[in-house]
């Protein structure tokens, strides 16, 4: 953590990474900050403390094809697309990274694996960069996560102002810091600059205290709070498309003819098909078990598989949703209500 | 704003009291200064949690539907833009007015609490809020703040056709004066005066950024089909793909599909979480409806009778 680059020198710096990986970063699109690849330096955003949608879809593509067929063909030429050349996804928040570990174990597990997340989880080099302040809506801490959390990291940039202290922290970093490294300047008091700047922003997370929830959870499958709360959402997917653990998808078949491809899409346990069966059953027909599921998985179910928090606090949902339902809420209120 | 909420809540606790309707669909404070959350009264302790305030941005009268089939009578909350729903639902026979008592609020404008929010402390408490003519002043927990309407209302609020409700059993406050412009359509006429590459263009860079969440078709009071194409499987009309192509697909068919029943309201392009400009795409709808049958924006008036929802043999088929 000694060593560091100045501001100026960031866009130079990441032309550099560019020319060598496919470089997937924040960047402006009239008012969203969104996460593309192939980005230019100049064209970087760090300014945004949450980009709007989260960077899951550097893994977990909105949308992506599985294989292409064609059944006309005897062994029906089932052919994998490339996933892609190596990348350095730049510019990732603390909260996303530990998201990005959070739903690891769901695409890289003991039982199973999934060969697509786990080819574009290899063929990447996360660089993380710190937050340059605390929204209103961010509660990372109640997580264990921080502004300036490293976990997760290949290589961390520290946010100083004028400058980042660059923190290498993997071998997977190492290469892609060498790539930098005429960028970097030694500075002995960068590391105290970093430890006071954690504190400064670790003390503004909005404090929201989990202590017991998943206790009380437990027990509350049948709970009436789910029927009050359901009430007013509206079942529209955003909270779910903007979140940086959400994982569920569907798969469908788009085909003409003999030829076609198997997709994979981003599902939300807020569409209506969502559990949708043969025959027409329906197991979460209504807003209620919607509703209820959705704060049951990130509450309790994915502590239940993976004993990891489904939600790392980064406001999203908060902050887009269009009724204010908000996770911050539920929390306290399934507090009070025991 | 003080007399709107202690009327609000005296007449609702009335209505609760005396079994006029069993729930009452309105807002109350949200999770953070800048927002309010619908809020579900049906009992008269429930009642002091109803507020308005220049926050109360949603549209209430889509949670109609998901009464509709229920024998409860509802009241509900509206301002001016939402009340031409009621007049449509009630059109189309999605609810009955004998199951509705609407509470009309005169409204003076709604804040944007995007522009607002770098104003305030989003921790602080609501207090109060005063309605200054040029400006509203929010009462906080942690200081005063002056906010002109100029600045920081919503874009929608400058041409509001009906600041005050266009049906109301129970009018909340007096009714305001109209003081924002008419409606010029200046923004569809910047869209219309493009050529046919810039449109193209201007609406591809719109439609890139879709994630298809379908928060504009949710919060939508004319989207009321049981089925949504863009729900089926079977036929599979739309790809889930999120490509351009089928973004497309979805806004235009959707523009198309609530076209003349589309009341203005707004809430498409509010909700929308990458601020896709919803509304310049239904008001080119809009104004084209407007033009060639010279009928008033849908829901206006209780017996508006629908422009696409009846036939002449004289209406215009110039692009036939």
């Amino acid at each position: 953590m000694n060593k560091v680059i100045k501001r100026d020198q960031l866009v130079a710096a990441l032309d550099s990474i560019a020319a060598k990986y496919q470089l997937i970063a924040p960047v402006q699109d009239e008012s969203s900050v969104l996460f593309k690849p192939g980005v230019a330096g100049k064209d970087v955003v760090l300014d945004a403390v949450n980009s709007t949608v989260s960077p899951k879809g550097t893994f977990f593509p909105q949308w992506e094809t599985m294989y292409t067929y064609n059944m006309a063909e005897a062994d029906f030429a089932v052919k994998h697309p490339d996933q892609g050349p190596d990348r350095v996804l730049f510019g990732v928040r603390p909260c996303d990274i530990m998201a990005i570990l959070h739903i690891d174990p769901v695409f890289i597990g003991e039982k199973f694996g999934d060969f697509y997340y786990e080819a574009k989880r290899n063929k990447t080099t996360i660089i993380g960069v710190s937050c340059p302040s605390v929204a209103h809506t961010c509660f990372c801490s109640t997580f264990g996560g921080s502004p300036t959390a490293n976990k997760g990291a290949d290589i961390m940039f520290y946010d100083l102002g004028d400058k980042f202290a660059v923190e290498v922290l993997t071998d997977k970093g190492k290469a892609v810091a060498e790539l930098i490294s005429k960028f970097l300047t030694d500075d002995a008091a960068a590391p105290a600059a970093v430890e006071a700047k954690a504190k400064e922003l670790a003390a503004q997370c909005k404090p929201v205290d989990v202590t017991g929830v998943k206790e009380f959870l437990d027990g509350a499958f049948e709970h009436p709070y789910w029927v009050e709360l359901s009430k007013k959402c509206l079942n529209c997917g955003v909270c779910t498309y903007v979140c940086p653990t959400c994982h569920c998808f569907d798969v469908v078949d788009e085909g003409y003819k003999s030829e076609g491809q198997r997709i994979r899409c981003w599902d939300s346990c807020m569409a209506k098909d969502f559990n949708l069966a043969a025959g027409g059953h329906n197991t979460r027909p209504s807003k209620l078990e919607k509703v209820r599921n959705r704060f049951m998985h990130k509450l309790k179910y994915h502590l239940d598989r993976y004993n990891l928090a489904g939600c790392i606090g980064c406001g999203r949902c908060s902050q887009k949703c269009p009724v204010n339902l908000d996770i911050t809420q539920v929390i306290s209120d399934v507090k009070a209500v025991k | 704003m003080k007399s709107i909420n202690e009327n609000l809540q005296k007449q609702a606790l009335k209505m609760l009291e005396g079994k006029e309707v069993d729930l009452i669909i309105g807002w109350e404070k949200g999770t953070d200064l800048v927002k309010t959350t619908p809020v579900f009264v049906d009992t008269p302790e429930k009642v002091n949690r109803l507020t308005y305030s220049p926050f109360a941005v949603t549209n209430l009268v889509k949670y109609l539907l998901d009464y509709q089939n229920l024998g409860d009578k509802i009241g509900v909350l509206v301002k001016g833009c939402d009340s031409r729903a009621v007049n449509r639902l009630i059109q189309d026979n999605q609810i009955t007015k004998d199951r509705v008592v609407v509470l009309g609020i005169p409204c003076s404008g709604q804040l944007d609490p995007v522009k607002v929010l770098p104003k305030v402390d989003p921790t602080a408490d609501l207090t109060g809020v005063e309605d200054k003519g040029d400006s509203f002043v929010l009462k906080t927990s942690k200081g005063d703040v002056t906010l002109s309407k100029k600045e920081f209302l919503r874009e929608k609020c400058f041409a509001c056709e009906n600041p005050n409700p266009v049906v109301a059993d129970v009018l909340l406050d007096k009714e305001v004066a109209k003081t924002s412009k008419n409606n010029d359509y200046a923004d569809v006429k910047a869209l219309e005066a493009m050529s046919v590459e810039e449109k193209n263009n201007y609406w591809n860079q719109q439609f890139n950024r879709c994630i298809r969440c379908y928060a504009c078709r949710n919060a939508c009071t004319a989207c009321s089909c049981r089925e949504c194409v863009f729900d089926m499987h079977e036929p599979y009309w739309v790809s889930k793909k999120t490509t351009l192509n089928d973004n497309t697909v979805f806004h235009l068919t959707r523009a198309m599909h609530v076209a003349g029943r589309c009341v203005d309201c707004g809430e498409c392009d509010r909700v929308c979480p990458v601020d896709i400009p919803l509304r310049k795409l239904n008001q080119k709808v809009l104004k084209d409806i407007k033009e060639l049958f010279g009928t008033p924006t849908p829901g206006s008036a209780a017996e508006t009778e629908s422009a696409l929802g009846r036939f002449n043999p004289d209406d215009p088929e110039e692009f036939m």
